[in-house]
């Protein structure tokens, strides 16, 4: 596959075919990020629609991404989400399919009994930190990847991951016992 | 402290993602149990091991809308400046530490792999040499490199023994053959005249000029090296006394 800055290259040359192939290589990702942000799937297609355009008008103004189309495309949609965000009165981001791969039913009891509050504790975060949650855990990035993405260097990403989860546990109920 | 741990926290998330159950992962890292296990709770509620699809036909919408905008774009021919620009980008890549090491690597790697194909496919071919053939010399360095390899006294011992079988096979391979080669070899003296010895069955003549070594009597190991002739007749250059 072609590398992502002749990719770029090729799109700040308005090249037709390289613009077809950013969408393709990077619809998906981007709307499942938003979905994952949004918790509402038909407002995560809009928005992922948005991004491309917004690459599009960027390019008639002649401001296209410098270094990484990755990294700017993932910008356009967190911007996008924050906003979205703050314009929905009670909405909570919605975790639908949030259980493990078969977990044990040790960790189903827990899951089922913990679930609400997380899921209401998430958008409590910072939006920094619902950014690197949505990037590790709802995209399953690595921390390189996530790093890129956010212009950030791994270490800075691993503290605000802890700080992100430390928080969410912070809301967890603290009669639960995690022993079983 | 906090880097140590915010380190163990990134790879127990590691371990979560490939599938390790919790308990398991801190069992681990008893010391950091306590702490650790809220936040892993915490990680596989916000995990999505299965996001949600986009129906085909929304998705085609939307990137017919995107192309529809990009058509409108004025394709930009790079100026011989960009072009160069390119180039540049290009080499500075190419010749970067990184990427030197990288071809370093792959280049070495490619040539050891190489070579060491080439070694065993020339030293199976070499097996049935006989000396004056081609590649005997190879057959030869195998066996000395065999040797230096073998630490053991008793397993070297041993290849020695094997590999003077295979010069005495060799020889009656030449003898079969009536050709003439210069040939090595170690055995028993079982007769010995004024200019004539019988060692390991073989006639060994003595010229003149031939360098011995220890005296060598009958009964004794010896080691020979000489000129097999056409009439079956070694023509000693040396016989050295091994036992």
């Amino acid at each position: 596959m072609e590398d992502e800055l002749s990719l770029l290259e090729r799109i700040k040359r308005h090249d037709q075919q390289a613009l077809a192939e950013v969408h393709d290589r990077y619809f998906d990702k981007l709307y499942h990020y938003l979905s994952y942000r949004l918790g509402d799937s038909e407002a995560a297609a809009d928005l992922a629609g948005e991004v491309f355009l917004a690459l599009i008008r960027a390019l008639k103004r002649n401001n296209p991404p410098k270094t990484s189309l990755t990294g700017w495309l993932y910008a356009v949609a967190r911007n996008l989400a924050a906003d979205y965000i703050k314009k929905q009165v009670n909405t909570v981001p919605l975790l639908e399919d949030f259980a493990a791969d078969e977990p044990s039913l040790a960790d189903q009891a827990y899951l089922s009994q913990l679930a609400p509050t997380i899921k209401a504790a998430l958008v409590k975060l910072t939006e920094e930190q619902q950014h690197v949650i949505a990037l590790r855990f709802g995209q399953g990035l690595s921390l390189a990847e996530t790093a890129q993405i956010m212009d950030k260097s791994v270490g800075a990403v691993k503290a605000l991951q802890h700080r992100a989860l430390a928080s969410l546990a912070r809301f967890m109920p603290s009669e639960i016992d995690y022993d079983g | 402290m906090t880097d140590r741990f915010e380190s163990i926290l990134d790879e127990s998330i590691s371990a979560l993602q490939a599938g390790v159950p919790i308990e398991d992962i801190l069992a681990e890292v008893p010391d950091y149990a306590a702490e650790l296990r809220p936040l892993l709770y915490a990680a596989t509620l916000v995990a999505n091991p299965n996001p949600e699809l986009i129906p085909d036909e929304r998705k085609a919408v939307l990137r017919a809308e995107y192309l529809q905008q990009a058509a409108d774009l004025t394709p930009i021919t790079p100026t011989y400046r960009e072009k160069l620009k390119a180039v540049t980008r290009i080499i500075k890549r190419r010749t970067s530490r990184q990427a030197v090491v990288s071809d370093l690597v792959t280049i070495t790697v490619t040539v050891i792999l190489t070579l060491a194909m080439v070694a065993v496919i020339l030293n199976f071919m070499a097996a049935d040499s006989i000396p004056g053939d081609f590649l005997y010399g190879i057959k030869r360095s195998s066996e000395n490199i065999q040797l230096i390899f073998t630490l053991s006294e008793e397993r070297q011992q041993a290849l020695i023994d094997e590999f003077n079988n295979r010069r005495i096979d060799e020889i009656d391979k030449l003898i079969e053959e009536n050709r003439a080669a210069v040939v090595e070899f170690r055995g028993t003296l079982e007769a010995r005249g004024e200019d004539l010895w019988i060692v390991e069955g073989y006639n060994i003549s003595l010229p003149p000029d031939v360098d011995l070594e220890g005296d060598p009597q009958e009964g004794n190991r010896v080691e020979v090296i000489g000129l097999l002739r056409k009439n079956n007749l070694i023509v000693a250059d040396s016989i050295k006394k091994i036992d």
